[in-house]
């Protein structure tokens, strides 16, 4: 049993190597993990849809309430507009939910603590926004980096800082989600580690520490995937109704 | 008559539900958690950003170390406006 708090994130590979030329392409743990909650998800999703009964049962009412949570925050953030994003914001939220509280489980591993995962979703996002604004608006959509009402000698500096700004949402939300959850987790461990070191003696002490962060991350995975939902939610928004 | 009686009981439920979701929009607790962690990581990556555009311009242009410096203070002042923005957002 290794103790090295940072072991939790290695990613090994599972089965033969495969190689796409000079790209390695192995099924690797992390790889694993993003099939078990795809898998998950699949199955609650179309075993909750698949009666339609009025009444529902335990994975309907999981289905439906996740539906119209995702439902009601689209509609406030980004308004109707946004409604034909809604299957990709859904599994969006999803993956990011399950992948983050498959985590959770001991021995488990965190797709969601690598940053190359955080951030190919967030560039998914980027891409797709920046092609939505422009679809819709044309070359209009530069306006979003010129705020009406500066000063036309402020003009140059403000723009320069709204391009940072703009440039900064996908790695900022890739960021968000990757520190939090690596964090969390190398939390976890070196408590864990603790409880092992101090013994039967000392131990309880960070034993209570390590039981209370375990609730604190599984409020973190919740919410990190929320944060990552409704900031996709507002950059469509930000796509859609170009305003300032 | 119970089909009856159950599709109007139904149909009041429905508009008590659209009333409800209509009249507390604004009271939303883990919303303003979402967006602290929105304030804090967007000031910090920001500046980061600047920084690594301005590097990359000034290995482009050759010019070291000038736009590294000019682009991280704008980083900093793009950072200070985004929590601005933000919070005068959350005033409203």
């Amino acid at each position: 049993m290794a103790t090295n708090p940072m072991h939790q994130f290695n990613v090994y590979r599972i089965g033969p190597e495969i190689k796409l030329g000079e790209v390695d392409i192995s099924f690797t743990n992390a790889s694993l993990f993003m099939v078990i909650s795809s898998i998950t998800i699949l199955l609650i999703f179309n075993f909750g849809s698949k009666k339609n009964s009025l009444i529902p049962n335990k994975i309907q009412l999981l289905a439906e309430l996740s539906y119209s949570f995702i439902s009601k925050m689209i509609n406030d953030t980004a308004g109707s507009e946004a409604k034909p994003y809604f299957s990709f914001i859904f599994s969006l939220f999803m993956f990011v939910l399950f992948c983050n509280m498959f985590g959770m489980i001991p021995y488990s591993f965190t797709v969601t603590s690598h940053i190359i995962v955080t951030f190919v979703l967030a560039a998914f996002v980027f891409i797709g926004v920046n092609i939505i604004g422009f679809i819709k608006h044309g070359f209009g959509y530069l306006k979003l980096f010129v705020p009406s009402g500066v000063p036309i000698i402020l003009l140059p500096l403000i723009v320069v800082i709204e391009i940072i700004s703009y440039l900064s949402r996908p790695i900022s939300l890739s960021v968000r989600l990757f520190a939090n959850m690596m964090a969390g987790h190398t939390m976890m461990k070196v408590f864990g580690g603790f409880v092992v070191g101090l013994g039967i003696v000392g131990g309880w002490l960070p034993l209570s520490f390590a039981v209370a962060l375990t609730g604190l991350e599984i409020l973190v995975a919740f919410l990190q995937a929320y944060v990552f939902a409704i900031l996709t939610c507002i950059y469509l928004n930000d796509a859609l109704n170009l305003h300032h | 008559m119970p089909k009856d009686s159950f599709k109007t009981r139904l149909e009041i439920a429905k508009n008590k539900a659209y009333k409800e979701e209509n009249s507390n929009k604004n009271d939303k607790p883990t919303s303003n958690l979402g967006t602290a962690f929105k304030l804090s990581t967007e000031l910090v990556v920001t500046v980061v950003v600047g920084t690594i555009i301005g590097f990359i311009l000034d290995n482009w242009f050759g010019t070291k170390p000038w736009l590294i410096l000019i682009f991280f203070f704008v980083g900093v002042i793009a950072g200070i406006m985004n929590v601005i923005k933000s919070a005068k957002k959350m005033q409203k």
